[in-house]
Formats: structure tokens, C-alpha cells, sequence
């Protein structure tokens, strides 16, 4: 298992935003859904060692972050997307992403044929050496994807990183995602629920700072069965019923 | 009639009540606009400046070219400060609004920049100030100017380049008997042609700022 | 977008990590630091403030190294704090700070690639700017051989303004951060300029200082120049900069346990090297030659610099040092006249040599004052100090103005000391000479004097000695008597005829100077 999660919790100040969550995720593509405010973004912080967990277990790629030396060898097998990319205006494409394959301590021999691939992996091939600043908020989506993506990552954890894509490119990226997928532990946080059913073999759902639900497309979307759920699609209509059920039940016992 | 107009008052008490209420909005977005600006932490910055000419005047001599440097350091470094404010945090999206926006980076320069003038008075009262207020007000305000006018150019961020390029050239022509009306901290207050030149500077500046704004780019 | 397109495998398990090729991150850096953006702006600031300044004066290698040292840098400095500042803030202004944290090469390291790239930046333009103007001093002829300390003393503040100008953006990541840095750096250098004016005692580390109190054409040439103040400002320099850059490593997500324990280190050392140089300045002396640190110092730089003086071809022979060859016709027309004049005559020098300016410790404030000329020896030789003086070239001064200057700042002190009359008051503006009777305040020896200054066009600086003042005067303005008669006398002396007045001169200049000769004793 790339990704062992037991009772983690995280707290801000008196706001409890992940409230004890258990998850196992080996390689494939895991779909993190859930509403704003369920703290899917403070679960995906937590994996990508930025903030550490007020309590719980936590191991990724066999090792406890909370060493240095642990911690520094996942940063080597990591890629990381957060929800709100930042970006240095005056760098290039190429420059963006070589920077990070050698923060990431990417061998220098590889770093440029790393850097070429990732590039063309995201469809940014002809903007290779455009400026940051003169592309437009998909492009810089990808550009992210590509520094996340440029170190053959084992864990990969990617927050919203189809915001801002053309339909196109959200296609080829799911294909992309599948195939990163065979080999590395991808987590994808996302309220698309059409990406979670093309590219993921697992779905969670998180709400309240908790997973109410862990299993497949197709069993979260049977959980809508006998329910009058709201949806347009069968995936939504199955968050949808979970969803409810998840809060009734916390009704329930309150 | 909307649900939001139930129960209003009708007539002159409608309209009175509209223009306390257009009052109020524009206090609020004021308020809003200085707060987006960080105009507080440039007023504290502001007070903090006046402090330390205060303390600086107090162990100066009054005569001699450290009488002059220190103190003209002061007023560089307060335009400066005057100058980041005009940075937008929201780029574009502020730029396609109504009509208020010049008005406020107007209000917003104007105020500071008098703001400025009058701690750095207060601190140099009854002290040895080499020019007295009447400089002081002069080279703040040709300071301003050059900050405002480099953040047209560069952007609100890099607006303090401008003043401390300017002191920079400046503090050699202090001792240099530098005569052009263009380097007026170095001209005696009377000088009324460095006057103009630092009245011309600020009134520039401002204009610039309030017409076009810093040169902002979304992503800053 | 592609999946087919997949890369080679990279191998899973990197056994031996390797550096994160810092030169690759520092190349990137390099190409996209905004001191690259700066360099223009910097280099109009470097001609204002360091190379016309330079110009403008002397060629000297002392004051073009001066200038360089304080007005570069005062120049440089607060811009470049700022600048820093602002690259320091970078990764909070871009709202990269999560993304930056989560790679796996230590913080520090990429921070200080980031520093290093702005500094190398800064370096290089002054280095060119250094370059240009040696170039151009050696071009123009200037004696001996350019100065390095002071350069050293540069670049060490170049990289001190960087590392404490991109800590503080580091630790503040506001709009406000690189202005004040600015400011900061400003009042800094200006006010420890002002503590060096003011004598403070460790204000010598301040690196606007050169050779302290001393004119900055006396140093380096008839002796070596003394580097010990220079050391002890690159050791507080590099210090600071070392204290800065080590700070930035100490927080927890700066690295592992051994880097920021070596960043721990780094800082105390810096620390402790800036300490050490501010107690080293401490120690320092005015010497007669430069300033003197005893720790640092090396008493091979006391031996004078050998040399062979330029000499004129006048009747009274003027040598300077070849390093102000240039000046011998001024100083030639300056003194020759005066000396012309008073040839032959019992006591009067027969020849001009420049020497080494010397400092003299004033009793009175504690301060640091300089010897003037001094005549002295069998034949008498007038000992002249050109060093402190405005020198043709530097700033409106010509040669004519120089020679003017310089005649009527020395020649009545040449006359003072020959007729007896005591040297001024305060110390360096007068002659000391075996010639002069202690005490001696006779009226003949003012009237005697006054003639001869009038007779050579000589006019007194600041109101004349204290033997001389009140001589002056009319009946109508209620002048006692006794300076009318000097008035009188001084008349009468100086309307004889010049072989006249040789040659009472050569009688009488002796019992003159004893004050042994009357008023009414004067032709």
C-alpha cells in the first residue's frame, strides 16, 4: 500500500476540518468527491506532507513523514497539484518545470528528458518556452500538471486539476491519469464527478471530515438505487444519496 | 414593487434616505478600497517614520550635510511607502467597474501623501528641520510624485524604486552644488523654480494614478 | 495531452541521492532574478553617484578607491536590500509557499540559490563598474597602482545588503517589505556615517569609512596604504552576511537536522566575525601614516614607499612626489614668486619638497588634525603637505584658482615664520620653524610682515594670524594709536624700492626676528 491513513485528524484553531478519517490506497486512481468544506483539501495537504496530521496514523510510500530522512525520500516520489497553483510570472514553461524536477532531486542527467516528456505529456509542446504570464488559466493548469507529473511520481496527488480545461483536454488527461495509474497511487480531488467515473477505480467521499463512502463508480452509483436522489447522472445521483444518508445518520445520532 | 422595496418610505423621506444610504455605501467602499490597499499599515508606517525623524532630529546637528541627508532619508522612504499602496490585489476584475475607482486611487494618493506631510511636520516641530515644513512639504510631495509615476510604469509593488533611485542621486548632489530645479532637495525652500518642478512631479503622479491606475497585472 | 508518450522508467529506488544539481537551479535563478531587471537603473546610479563624482576629481588611485567605497555604495546598498527583499518575498507573494515546501530539496538550498543568483548579478556590475573606472584612472596616468581593499570592501557589501535585504523578505512577505528595506538600509549608512563624523569610537567599521579622518589623497602613496581598517570591515561585512543567510536556514522547514545545525553555526560564526571586527575597530589608532588596527596590522606597511621626485627647473627649486607631477608648474608659480622674493635673505628656504601629511592628535577636542608645512634644516627647506588640499580637477577648481589658493594660504605663513612671527592658533594652519622666537609679538615684525605680504599680492585666509589682526584701521574709527603706527610703518617699508628693502632685509632680519627692531627703526 502506497497510502495508509488510520483515525488522522487535522485541526484549525476550533475548526476540526478532517475528523478522523481511515483510507488504504495501493496503485490506481482514487476519486476524493465530496462537498466544499468536507476537507478533501486538508486530507490531499496532509498526504503531500504540507501540514502534518493532529493526530492518527499516517505512512505513504512505507515511510512515516514525520521524519526528515522519510520525509524527504516521499517528497522525491511525490507530485503535488494544489487547489490554488502560484506560479513565477517570468519563467517559461520548461523553466517552471525543470525548477521543480530539481527541487525534487530528479538525477540532473534525466532532469532534461524528464522536463521534455512531462511538457509533452500536458500538451504544452509548443509553449515549452512561452512565459507563465502569457498563457492562458488552462494552460497554467497543465503547467502544473506537468511539474507534478515530471518525476514519475509513485504518489500523485492532484487537487482540481481539471479546472480550467477545455472538454479536449480533460479527456486526454483522464487517459493520462489511467495510465499513471498502473503504476503509481493517484488521489484526485474533484467535483467532476464524469472524471471520477472515467478515470478512477476507487471512489471516496468525504464530508464533515469524514469518508462516508470507499468503494467503486459503480457500487456509489448503485447507492442511489430506491432513492429518490438528486442528479443528473448516475454517479451524481449516487453522491447524492450518500450524501444524505451520511447526514441523516449524523442526524440521527445528534 | 419588488420585495425589496416593501415597506419603503415614500416621497423626500425616500429621498433622504437614499442619499444617507448612498452616503453610507460610499463610506463602505471607501473603507473597502483602503483596506484592499493596506492604507492602515501605511499609515502606522507612516507614524513610524515621523517617529524616527523625531529621533533623528534630536541627535542631528543643524547644520552640516547629515542635517539634510537623514531627514530627506525620511521623506524618500515615506513616498515610497506611499507608492506600494497603490498596488490592486484584484488586477482586471476591479478595472471593469464602474466610475469610483479613479476617485478613490485619487482620495487614496491625496490623503496619504497629506497624511505624510502632516506627521512629518508634527515630528519636525519646534526642532531644527533644515528647510523647515515648507521643504519638507516640497520634497514629500516630488518624492510622492516620482513613486506615483514609477508605479504607472512598473507597478504598484516596485513603486518604491523611483524615490530611492531619485535619493540616491540626490544625496551626492547635496554636497555637489547641483543647481537644476529638477533635483529640488538640494535647492533652498525659497527656490520657487524647484518648487514647480516638485509640484509638476506630484501632480503627475497623480494624475497618472488616478487615471490609469498602477500597472498591476493579475497575477501580482 | 498524450499517455502514449510516456517517458523512459525512471528507476524507482535512487539509492545514492544526488545533489538537486544546484547549478542548473542556480542558472535558472540566475536568468530570472529581478536583479537582472535592477542592472540598468544600477548602472545610470553607479555613473551619478560613483563615476562622475570620481571624474571630478584628482586622478588619484586613494580617491578614485574612495569614491567607489562610499559613494557606490551608498548608492547600491539600499537599492539593493530592496531588491532582495522583494526576491526573498517571492514565494509568498506567488502564493507558492505549499508547493515550494513539499519538494524534496532542503529549503535552504534553494533559497540560497536564489540570493546567490541576485548577488552574482550585483557583483558583476559593480566588478564591470570597478573595471571601467580603473581603466580609465590608469589611462590618465595616475601614479602607483590601483587599490583592492576598497573594492573588497564593496563586493563584501554588495553580498551583506543582499543576504539582510532577502532575509527580511523571507521573514515578510508584504508589499511594504522591500520599501522599508530600503529605507532601512538608507538611514543605516547615513547614520553611521554621521557616528563617524562625530568620532564615535567603533564608527571606523562602518564601511563608508576609508582611512577615517584622513584626506583620501594621503594615504598609499609615500607610504603603503594600510588595509587593517579595510579587514576589519570585510570581516563585519561578510559577518553580517554570513549571519543573515545562516538565519534563513534555522526554521523547521528549512531542511533536516545537520542543515539547519549548520545553518545554527553558520549564523553564530557570522555573528561572532562581525562582533570580532567591531572589537577590532575599537582598537584602532591614528597613526601618522593611516589608521592602524594592532591585530591586523603589518609593520612592513610602515616602511615609506620608495620613490624619485619630480622636480622644476625655477630659480627655487620645488620637488614633489611623481604621483603629483601634474601639479608642479601650479605649485612652481604658486610659492616660486614668494620664495623669489625672499632669496637670500637669513632664514628663508632655498628649496620645496613635498612630504607625507602627518597626523596630529588635537589636545583641545580630542580630534584629529593634520601638520601643515614646516621649514626646517641648514639650508632651510620649506616642507609642504599637499595632501587635504582642493587640487586642480577636483571640482571647479583650476589651476590658476589652485596657484592662487595655494599662494595666498602659504605665503603668509612663509612670511610669518621669517620675520619671527608665532604660527597660528589652531593646529595645522600655521608653520613651525626653528626661525620663529617664542612668544615674539613685536609691532615692527607686523609691519614688516604686512608689507611684504602686500608687496607680494598676499591677502590673509580667515582674517589673518592673531599677530596680525587689529593692524589695520583709521583715525576715524577710534584704532589706537599704535596700529595706526604700524599702518604707518608698514607703508613706508613696503614703498621703498625693492633693492632697498633686500637689503635692510639682509641686515636686520635677524634682530627682526629676536625683536630687537623698533617701529621707528624701519625705513
Amino acid at each position: 500500500m502506497n497510502v495508509e491513513i488510520a483515525g488522522v485528524t487535522r485541526r484549525f484553531g476550533r475548526t476540526q476540518a478532517v475528523a478522523g478519517v481511515d483510507l488504504e490506497a495501493g496503485p490506481g486512481v482514487l476519486g476524493l468527491l465530496g462537498p466544499n468544506g468536507a476537507g478533501k483539501t486538508s486530507l490531499l495537504r496532509m498526504l503531500a506532507t504540507v501540514i502534518p496530521p493532529s493526530s492518527g496514523r499516517l505512512r505513504l510510500l512505507g515511510r512515516d513523514p514525520r521524519g526528515y530522512g522519510p520525509r524527504r525520500e516521499i517528497r522525491r516520489r511525490l507530485g503535488y497539484l494544489p487547489q490554488h497553483l502560484g506560479y513565477y510570472p517570468g519563467f517559461t514553461v520548461a523553466e517552471f518545470v525543470e525548477y521543480f524536477a530539481l527541487l525534487k532531486e530528479m538525477p540532473p542527467g534525466q532532469v532534461p528528458g524528464a522536463v521534455a516528456a512531462a511538457i509533452e505529456r500536458t500538451g504544452l509542446g509548443g509553449q515549452a518556452r512561452a512565459k507563465l504570464r502569457t498563457l492562458s488559466g488552462g494552460m497554467l493548469r497543465r503547467a502544473g500538471i506537468a511539474q507534478a507529473v515530471v518525476n514519475d511520481p509513485n504518489l500523485l496527488l492532484l487537487d482540481e486539476p481539471t479546472a480550467g480545461l477545455d472538454p479536449e483536454q480533460r479527456v486526454a488527461f483522464r487517459a493520462l491519469l489511467r495510465d499513471l495509474g498502473q503504476r503509481a497511487t493517484v488521489i484526485v480531488s474533484t467535483h467532476l464527478v464524469e472524471d471520477v467515473g472515467a478515470a478512477c477505480g476507487q471512489v471516496a467521499l468525504m464530508d464533515a471530515g469524514r469518508i462516508v463512502f470507499h468503494g467503486t463508480p459503480a457500487e456509489l452509483t448503485a447507492r442511489a438505487d430506491g432513492t429518490d436522489a438528486a442528479g443528473d447522472a448516475p454517479l451524481e445521483r449516487g453522491y447524492s444519496a450518500v450524501l444524505a444518508a451520511a447526514r441523516n445518520g449524523a442526524g440521527a445520532r445528534s | 414593487m419588488t420585495a425589496a422595496e416593501v415597506g419603503q418610505p415614500t416621497g423626500q423621506a425616500s429621498a433622504r434616505s437614499r442619499t444617507a444610504g448612498a452616503g453610507l455605501a460610499g463610506l463602505r467602499l471607501a473603507r473597502l478600497h483602503a483596506a484592499s490597499r493596506r492604507v492602515l499599515t501605511c499609515v502606522l508606517v507612516l507614524a513610524a517614520c515621523a517617529v524616527a525623524l523625531r529621533t533623528a532630529l534630536h541627535w542631528l546637528p543643524r547644520t552640516g550635510v547629515y542635517a539634510r541627508q537623514i531627514p530627506l532619508t525620511i521623506e524618500a522612504g515615506a513616498a515610497a511607502v506611499i507608492g506600494v499602496t497603490t498596488r490592486s490585489p484584484f488586477g482586471e476584475p476591479e478595472r471593469a467597474t464602474g466610475r469610483w475607482l479613479p476617485w478613490l486611487r485619487l482620495a487614496g494618493c491625496v490623503t496619504l501623501t497629506g497624511i505624510a506631510v502632516g506627521a512629518l511636520a508634527a515630528a519636525a516641530a519646534a526642532t531644527h528641520l533644515a528647510g523647515g515644513a515648507a521643504g519638507l512639504a516640497r520634497d514629500l510631495a516630488g518624492f510622492t510624485g516620482i513613486a506615483l509615476l514609477t508605479a504607472a510604469v512598473l507597478g504598484g509593488a516596485l513603486a518604491w524604486t523611483g524615490p530611492m533611485a531619485y535619493l540616491a542621486v540626490t544625496l551626492p548632489a547635496l554636497t555637489g552644488n547641483w543647481t537644476t530645479p529638477w533635483i529640488w532637495p538640494a535647492r533652498p525652500p525659497p527656490d520657487r523654480g524647484a518648487a514647480i518642478c516638485a509640484a509638476l512631479v506630484f501632480a503627475a503622479g497623480v494624475a497618472v494614478i488616478t487615471v490609469r491606475g498602477a500597472r498591476d497585472r493579475s497575477c501580482e | 495531452m498524450t499517455a502514449a508518450t510516456a517517458p523512459a522508467a525512471t528507476p524507482r529506488a535512487w539509492r545514492v541521492p544526488r545533489p538537486a544539481g544546484p547549478a542548473r537551479l542556480l542558472r535558472i535563478e540566475l536568468r530570472r532574478s529581478p536583479m537582472l531587471w535592477m542592472l540598468p537603473l544600477l548602472a545610470a546610479l553607479f555613473w551619478l553617484s560613483a563615476y562622475r563624482t570620481a571624474m571630478n576629481n584628482p586622478p588619484f588611485w586613494t580617491i578614485r578607491a574612495a569614491t567607489l567605497q562610499a559613494n557606490a555604495m551608498l548608492a547600491f546598498a539600499p537599492l539593493l536590500a530592496g531588491v532582495c527583499a522583494w526576491a526573498g518575498s517571492r514565494d509568498g507573494r506567488r502564493g507558492l509557499v505549499d508547493l515550494v515546501s513539499v519538494t524534496a530539496a532542503p529549503r535552504w538550498a534553494a533559497q540560497l540559490a536564489t540570493w546567490a543568483a541576485a548577488t552574482i548579478w550585483a557583483e558583476a556590475l559593480y566588478l564591470a563598474g570597478v573595471a571601467v573606472l580603473y581603466e580609465v584612472t590608469a589611462h590618465q596616468g595616475a601614479w602607483g597602482g590601483p587599490l583592492w581593499w576598497p573594492v573588497a570592501v564593496g563586493v563584501a557589501m554588495i553580498a551583506a545588503s543582499c543576504a539582510l535585504g532577502f532575509a527580511a523578505g523571507l521573514l515578510l512577505a508584504s508589499r511594504f517589505t522591500a520599501p522599508l528595506a530600503a529605507l532601512v538600509a538608507f538611514l543605516a549608512l547615513a547614520g553611521g556615517a554621521f557616528a563617524l563624523q562625530d568620532n564615535v569610537r567603533y564608527a571606523q567599521i562602518w564601511p563608508l569609512s576609508v582611512q577615517g579622518p584622513f584626506p583620501t589623497d594621503s594615504y598609499g602613496i609615500f607610504y603603503p596604504y594600510l588595509p587593517d581598517l579595510a579587514i576589519a570591515q570585510v570581516m563585519f561585512l561578510a559577518g553580517l552576511a554570513a549571519a543573515a543567510l545562516g538565519a534563513i536556514g534555522l526554521p523547521a522547514a528549512a531542511g533536516g537536522r545537520w542543515l539547519r545545525g549548520t545553518a545554527a553555526a553558520v549564523t553564530v560564526a557570522g555573528l561572532a566575525a562581525a562582533g570580532t571586527a567591531v572589537g577590532l575597530a575599537g582598537t584602532a589608532r591614528v597613526t601618522a601614516h593611516g589608521i592602524v588596527i594592532p591585530a591586523l596590522h603589518d609593520a612592513a606597511s610602515d616602511r615609506p614607499t620608495p620613490y624619485t621626485p619630480v622636480c622644476g627647473r625655477g630659480p627655487i627649486r620645488v620637488c614633489l612626489h611623481p604621483a603629483y607631477r601634474a601639479y608642479l608648474p601650479a605649485v612652481t608659480a604658486a610659492l616660486g614668486p614668494v620664495l623669489g622674493q625672499l632669496a637670500g635673505l637669513p632664514g628663508a628656504p632655498v628649496r620645496v619638497t613635498q612630504v607625507a601629511v602627518t597626523s596630529v592628535q588635537s589636545a583641545r577636542d580630542n580630534g584629529i588634525g593634520f601638520g601643515g608645512p614646516v621649514i626646517s634644516g641648514r639650508p632651510p627647506v620649506l616642507h609642504l603637505p599637499l595632501s587635504g588640499l582642493t587640487l586642480p580637477g577636483e571640482g571647479n577648481m583650476s589651476a590658476a584658482q589652485f596657484t592662487s589658493s595655494l599662494r595666498q594660504q602659504y605665503g603668509p605663513l612663509i612670511v610669518n615664520d621669517l620675520v619671527g612671527l608665532p604660527s597660528g592658533a589652531a593646529v595645522g594652519i600655521g608653520v613651525t620653524s626653528v626661525n620663529a622666537a617664542p612668544g615674539a609679538r613685536g609691532a615692527a615684525q607686523v609691519a614688516v610682515a604686512r608689507a611684504l605680504d602686500q608687496i607680494m599680492d598676499l591677502t590673509q585666509v580667515g582674517g589673518g594670524s592673531p599677530a596680525r589682526s587689529g593692524a589695520g584701521g583709521s583715525a576715524d574709527s577710534g584704532v589706537p594709536p599704535r596700529a595706526l603706527q604700524v599702518a604707518a610703518a608698514s607703508h613706508r617699508f613696503s614703498a621703498l624700492p625693492a633693492a632697498v628693502r633686500h637689503a635692510w632685509l639682509l641686515t636686520h632680519l635677524t634682530a627682526l626676528r629676536a625683536g630687537r627692531v623698533t617701529l621707528s627703526e624701519i625705513p
